[in-house]
């Protein structure tokens, strides 16, 4: 597998799979088979102190056995859901009931696979997954900080950003606002130190939204 | 284990028939009501048939009667107009044989009893003879001079010159019997003539003529000889016993028949359909409990094959990787083998249970602790998603008589329905108790738990079939399991457990010793 993967694997930040089955043989053999791929795994054979315990801040993504003793995977499913759990969750099962697949991809499940499971299909499953909850995280944290940073404009500057957003010149902004060109230029300069961008590019793509959203 | 409160011992057939009985006594109430209604009204058109032919044939008797003393009367007429212009009197004088020609007419007309005469001079005897003389003369028509009810006989006079004539009547013989049309005694017949308000019966009937009558029928006429105004009055009742009382008890017994056989066919019809929509059922329900060993059964090979795969499959990316990490590949490799046994032995447990040696007769010899336990691993599972582990108590080998495959289904839908029961209780308190034991020359299979239990009117209804507590339960669970239980000579009863909960005992036929290799 590719480099990336095994970087992943060796930070402590590193992506950690969630494997819920209530059989131990199992349990110990897919944990086998995705620590292969350099995957971090923490197996869990109680559903309810896998739902107690886990970090659900860490990335990564979860494995649900349907069939457990005391609740069902479905019913876990729909809790952690319900929970505001971001990770994706992928459902394992025995015997799959068109009946249950839809139950669980109306229940917020990524996957539904069938046991026994082919380990390319689990282990790009789980790839696919990991990454995507990755990235969405990455988002996350960019739309944060965009956010923290929009919040330290003045009511002029944050004018002038949704007037440059808008396509306008620093002649058109001046008009437009009763300034001065100068006088815009030197918001401009405040702006582009206070958001931390260096070109007018990465300054639309970051903050655009942010801009033509917030009313001013 | 607690104390068991019987509640029942005999199954099902007792609530069946109550609950038939109640069904089926309005719906045979609307036959009888339909039998009563349709030969009433087959009756009643018979009695008017019957009625309307009696009316004809009075009518027709009557008549006949009333033209047959009408021409005796007008004949009297003519035998005084014939007397007065002929004057024989006149020839009795000569002393001819002419003298006896009134006795001669009594001869020719029977009711003529006497002819008297009286001459040009004389005077009647009788002054009532000379009133009507008088009253004859002025009407020049005959007269009825007097009456003698008592002997039915009457005196018609005419006046004449120079010799008035009388003749005395016989009413009695006015139609010769030979032809009168309703001979005496039959129909029931009465007829008499009226005159002034006395009458002279012709035909009698004894007794009280309003008696026992289903209808009476009168006819009343003028005889058509103004001389002698008698009125004719024929009256006929109809009797009870008249009716085709025979004829109305067959159409009657034919219709009961018929209908009969309409409710019959309509009742075996109903019986099939429904027999035929319980074996239907029954097949599902046998469906039903074989979907759900399926199910059972797909898990249970599923996580062996599941984790055979895994260790396998990451053996082979270890072993491909380079440095190679052989000790883990090994010890995956050995995992897999060991899983790889344990789906082996799952089924080898399915051929046992399925394949029993002597399964192909029904009534082989059964290892029935065995079986217990083959069940109980089956539906391990089951007791592991309601966290509650099943108790055996089977000291020893335990022969029966009986049929592998039913005995299978039996033991699986008590221990599902423990299952179901105790998933209504809290975790914790959930228990449930296996035992096989022989009792004597049989044998029980007892299955309890410490669930909800039932009710006595549940009780009461355990077994019948598509009664379920359970939502969506089909109900054929027990009544399944109570058929063939009774097919192998053996019997289901449910008993109440105290505090609390259900104990399912299933008594067989103990297998005679060594029977089973």
């Amino acid at each position: 597998m590719s480099g990336e993967d095994r970087v992943l694997g060796a930070d402590e930040q590193s992506p950690v799979i969630h494997l819920v089955d209530d059989d131990a043989a199992v349990r110990e053999a897919l944990s086998l088979l995705i620590g292969t791929v350099g995957l971090r795994v923490r197996a869990w054979g109680d559903p309810q102190a896998f739902m107690q315990d886990f970090d659900r801040q860490a990335v990564g993504a979860v494995v649900l056995d349907v069939r457990m003793p005391g609740i069902s995977g479905l019913t876990v499913l729909e809790q952690l859901v319900a929970q505001g759990v971001d990770q994706p969750i992928v459902m394992l099962t025995g015997h799959g009931t068109v009946d249950m697949c839809r139950r669980a991809f109306k229940g917020g499940a990524a996957e539904f696979l069938e046991k026994p499971v082919d380990d390319e299909l689990l282990i790009e499953t789980l790839q696919t997954a990991v990454n995507r909850h990755v990235q969405s995280r990455q988002r996350l944290q960019a739309d944060q900080q965009s956010t923290a940073r929009y919040a330290r404009l003045s009511e002029r500057e944050r004018e002038v950003l949704a007037l440059i957003v808008q396509g306008l010149t620093n002649k058109e902004i001046g008009r437009h606002l009763g300034l001065s060109p100068r006088t815009v230029e030197t918001h401009r300069a405040h702006l582009f130190e206070k958001l931390q961008v260096d070109s007018l590019a990465q300054l639309i793509r970051r903050f655009g939204s942010l801009a033509t959203d917030t009313p001013s | 284990m607690p104390r068991i409160v019987r509640l029942r011992c005999a199954p099902a057939p007792v609530a069946h028939g109550t609950i038939v009985h109640m069904i089926a006594w309005p719906r045979h109430l609307g036959w009888w009501l339909a039998w009563a209604l349709l030969s009433a009204l087959a009756c009643a058109s018979l009695a008017r048939n019957e009625m309307g032919q009696a009316r004809d044939l009075f009518e027709t008797d009557a008549r006949i009667a009333h033209r047959l003393l009408s021409q005796s009367a007008v004949q009297h007429d003519a035998v005084l107009a014939t007397l007065v212009l002929v004057q024989p009197g006149a020839a009795d004088a000569l002393g001819s044989d002419a003298a006896t020609a009134p006795e001669r007419l009594s001869a020719i007309y029977p009711q003529i009893r006497q002819v008297a005469r009286r001459d040009g001079d004389t005077l009647w005897a009788d002054p009532r003879d000379q009133a009507a003389e008088i009253l004859s003369r002025a009407t020049r028509r005959p007269v009825i001079a007097q009456f003698d009810w008592a002997q039915g006989r009457y005196r018609l006079l005419q006046a004449g010159l120079p010799s008035s004539f009388a003749i005395t009547l016989d009413m009695r013989q006015l139609v010769p019997a030979t032809t009168w049309p309703t001979p005496a005694g039959t129909h029931l017949a009465s007829a008499w003539l009226e005159l002034g308000g006395q009458r002279l019966v012709l035909q009698g009937v004894s007794g009280d003529p309003t008696s026992g009558c289903a209808r009476a029928m009168e006819f009343r006429k003028h005889l058509a000889a103004p001389s002698q105004p008698f009125e004719l009055v024929v009256q006929r009742r109809l009797a009870w016993a008249q009716l085709p009382l025979a004829l109305m008890l067959g159409i009657s017994l034919v219709l009961g028949l018929v209908l009969w056989a309409l409710a019959f066919g309509l009742r075996q019809r109903q019986e099939r359909a429904r027999a035929e929509e319980l074996l239907r059922l029954g097949q599902l329900g046998r469906l039903n409990t074989m979907g759900e060993l399926a199910a059972g059964m797909a898990h249970e090979l599923n996580q062996p094959l599941t984790a055979v795969m895994a260790n396998t499959q990451a053996a082979l990316r270890l072993l491909k990787d380079d440095p190679v990490d052989l000790p883990t590949a090994t010890r995956a490799m050995d995992h897999a083998s060991v899983q790889a046994r344990r789906a082996a032995d799952v089924i080898a447990r399915l051929r046992r249970l399925l394949e029993r040696p002597g399964t192909s007769t029904p009534n082989a010899s059964v290892r029935l602790d065995d079986l217990a336990r083959d069940v109980l691993h089956l539906l391990e599972p089951e007791f592991r998603a309601i966290q509650c582990q099943p108790r055996l108590d089977a000291p020893q080998a335990v022969n029966v008589t009986g049929d592998a495959v039913a005995l299978s289904q039996i033991a699986h839908n008590l221990l599902m329905n423990a299952v179901h029961a105790l998933a209504q209780v809290p975790a914790p308190e959930r228990q449930l108790w296996v035992r096989v034991a022989t009792e004597g020359t049989t044998v029980v299979l007892e299955v309890s738990d410490n669930g909800p239990g039932f009710t006595p009117e549940v009780a009461q209804r355990l077994f019948e079939p598509f009664f379920s507590t359970r939502p969506g339960g089909l109900g054929l669970g027990l009544s399944l399991c109570e058929s063939l239980a009774r097919g192998m000579g053996g019997e289901l009863q449910a008993d109440a457990r105290a505090p609390r909960g259900a104990c399912l005992r299933l008594t067989l036929r103990r297998a005679p010793e060594g029977a089973w290799a």
